[in-house]
């Protein structure tokens, strides 16, 4: 057994193929008509960028643009005047053939992005090999391998799959992917995912451990690789292959599919995001929306504060992709446990219960808070955007914001911006105090959100990542889940919308309970969503009242989680 | 000679995407079109030359333009990394 870095879900199980491709010699000739040398250079140039175009839009039609677009970054090296001019001048300058100067100056380029501090820029030195070794083959005349045509049920075991090999790759022969090379984020990892084909990247010295032909296995999932397991592993892995597989197709049923329980009652299923991008899985996993999305991530690894432009454009990007389902969006929740120095936040005793979330906004209108509210209420013009305020406790704050965003927005009609005049602005409900008190938010706000897990810290008063205290942190506490019904009770007798937006939502034993206290929305990350419904479909509301009375009538976590553990199991 | 400066907005910094869509526009014109930032001076007609200035989000850069069409050149340059280069 070896083990790897797990970089594509799923289990293959094949036959080895080594793909090496020839080591290409490259000798050091002196040329005397170089003239010469450096028109054959650039019929080579010409060749290899006619060769990278044909297979950037093979890939565009079998996988996708954005995985074409890696190609398409190496055709723009190929036409950088500073690269062939360099190549040219080789050539003249120590008249050396084309090969040897094209070995020298892409190397020295390979090496000073590999040495950057930065790993989008270390990629470009994977490109830079790559494009070297495709321009050299050209001129040497040496075939590439043909990965396009290699028999059913291979799996592919390279050192490191450049771009250019994996752009022949074809999942219906292809069942896996074994480098030696290669991290989570290279290349390869990034495709096999785009073509849902199982890999483990980065096991070392591979290639002297398993031979062409030979029965392979590997564990997308854990890293774990097998050359010529016995009957028991092939058999265990073959199980679990076919179960994943059946499941997945299971799963895919409910694309389309509206989240109804038995009897009639619809809620939501939406999704958290941390950034942008997310929203490609939130849309392939059929989510009805984003229940939570996170604006961090504007605020970190930068020096400077965010503009209001930039972030009107990240949350205008994630309502423009949703095409008017809900984005519900969060206001900034950072506080002294993150180093982000242009803020100037001094290092909390306390950052759980110190200046952090709405009171660090509050605090902060001009260069925080405003721009924010700013580029939200902007970008609400472009979809359905909620904004949501964290960790509030007192009335108070939901006031002061409420008020801040109706000057913001008579500001706006002055300047004649457009933004939707009947935006929505909910709490999150993840403070002890805010769930005392939600019968009193409730007339006042438009929304709830459930953050189960700061409720369940601040319930418990248990730090989550104490692993002597931990037993103490479960949402199943008695405790808890009496807050969570207090919360969804109050909203649903002031008839406004109640979500939760915490690992909870996606939880199977705690689903049934949260269909029982009458949760509308449920929000959690876009891979749960499919199974998910599965489980809400499959369930009665009515049925479950009972059952969420007995898990109420417990006295101890622990026999809450039995029962639901129980009921779930007998599902 | 004129020069203009200005703030890149793209999250990731100029890498390889934006890097390329602001230097098949820089090619266009006969002007020179060099850019100083983090008191370097770097060709933007060059992909190689843009992604070793290592240019990251919020980072300012001062475009250079001198040559026949240097105005239309500055100012397509401007517009273009106002408008987030495509992303």
């Amino acid at each position: 057994m070896l083990k790897g870095t797990n970089a594509s879900s799923g289990i293959g199980i094949g036959t080895a193929v080594i793909v090496e491709e020839a080591e290409l010699v490259i000798e050091k000739k002196t040329i005397t008509d170089t003239d010469a040398e450096v028109l054959r250079f650039k019929g080579a140039l010409d060749k290899t960028m006619k060769d990278t175009e044909a297979l950037a839009a093979d890939l565009a039609t079998r996988v996708g643009e954005k995985e074409a677009e890696i190609l398409q970054g190496h055709l723009m090296l190929l036409m950088d005047p500073m690269l062939t001019g360099e190549i040219e001048n080789t050539i003249k300058g120590e008249s050396i053939c084309s090969e040897f100067a094209i070995e020298m100056v892409c190397t020295m380029y390979a090496n000073v992005f590999a040495g950057m501090d930065d790993e989008l820029m270390q990629q470009r030195a994977t490109d830079m090999r790559d494009i070297k070794t495709r321009m050299q083959r050209v001129l040497l005349g040496v075939e590439s391998v043909d990965i396009a045509s290699l028999p059913e049920g291979s799996i592919l075991i390279a050192k490191d799959l450049t771009p250019s090999m994996t752009a022949g790759i074809n999942p219906k022969n292809v069942v896996g992917i074994v480098t030696e090379l290669g991290g989570k984020t290279s290349h390869s990892a990034i495709l096999a995912r785009a073509l849902e084909i199982p890999a483990v990247v980065a096991v070392s010295d591979f290639l002297t451990q398993v031979k062409n032909g030979e029965r392979v296995i590997l564990d997308g999932d854990t890293g774990i690789v097998y050359v010529n397991p016995d009957a028991a592993v092939e058999g265990e892995y073959t199980a679990k292959r076919d179960a994943l597989l059946a499941e997945k197709k299971e799963l895919e049923k409910y694309i389309g599919k509206p989240t109804v329980t038995k009897d009639g009652v619809t809620v939501e299923l939406v999704a958290n995001i941390g950034k942008p991008k997310d929203v490609e899985k939130v849309l392939q996993y059929d989510g009805e929306g984003v229940g939570l999305f996170r604006t961090e991530f504007l605020f970190m690894d930068r020096n400077s504060m965010p503009t209001e432009e930039e972030q009107f454009e990240a949350y205008k990007k994630v309502a423009e992709a949703l095409e008017g389902k809900p984005v519900i969006i969060r206001t900034l929740d950072i506080g002294g446990d993150k180093e982000i120095p242009y803020m100037g936040l001094e290092k909390d005793e306390n950052p759980f219960l110190g200046y952090r979330a709405i009171r660090l906004c509050l605090d902060r209108k001009e260069d925080i808070y405003k721009p924010q509210l700013r580029a939200l209420l902007r970008a609400s013009a472009y979809g359905n955007i909620k904004i949501m305020i964290p960790l509030v406790t007192c009335i108070d704050e939901y006031r002061e914001a409420k008020m801040l965003i109706d000057e913001l927005k008579l500001e706006l009609d002055r300047q004649g911006i457009a933004y939707n005049k009947k935006i929505q602005v909910g709490i999150m409900v993840e403070t002890a105090a805010a769930s005392l008190i939600a019968d009193i938010f409730a007339k006042e706000v438009d929304f709830f959100s459930i953050g189960t897990n700061d409720l369940t810290q601040y319930t418990m008063s248990v730090d989550r990542g104490n692993d002597k205290i931990s037993y103490l942190y479960s949402t199943f506490n008695p405790a808890v889940l009496r807050s969570i019904r207090r919360i969804i009770t109050c909203a649903r007798e002031a008839g406004i919308m109640v979500g939760m937006c915490g690992e909870a939502a996606s939880d199977p034993m705690m689903i049934p309970l949260l269909l029982a206290f009458g949760l509308n929305e449920f929000s959690m990350s876009a891979s749960a969503i499919l199974y998910s419904r599965k489980l809400i479909t499959s369930l009665s509301t009515e049925e479950l009242k009972a059952v969420a009375d007995k898990a109420m009538s417990f006295a101890t976590t622990k026999e809450v989680e039995d029962y639901m553990r129980e009921f779930v199991a007998g599902l | 000679m004129i020069s203009k400066n200005v703030t890149i907005r793209n999250a990731s910094g100029l890498h390889l995407r934006p890097t390329g869509m602001l230097c098949n526009e820089a090619i266009k014109y006969q002007s020179s079109v060099k850019f100083k930032s983090h008191n370097n001076l770097t060709n933007a007609k060059s992909v190689l030359s843009v992604l070793g200035a290592c240019i990251k989000c919020g980072d300012e850069i001062e475009f250079v333009c001198e040559g026949p069409d240097e105005e239309e050149a500055l100012a397509a340059m401007v517009r273009l990394v106002e408008s987030g280069l495509g992303e």
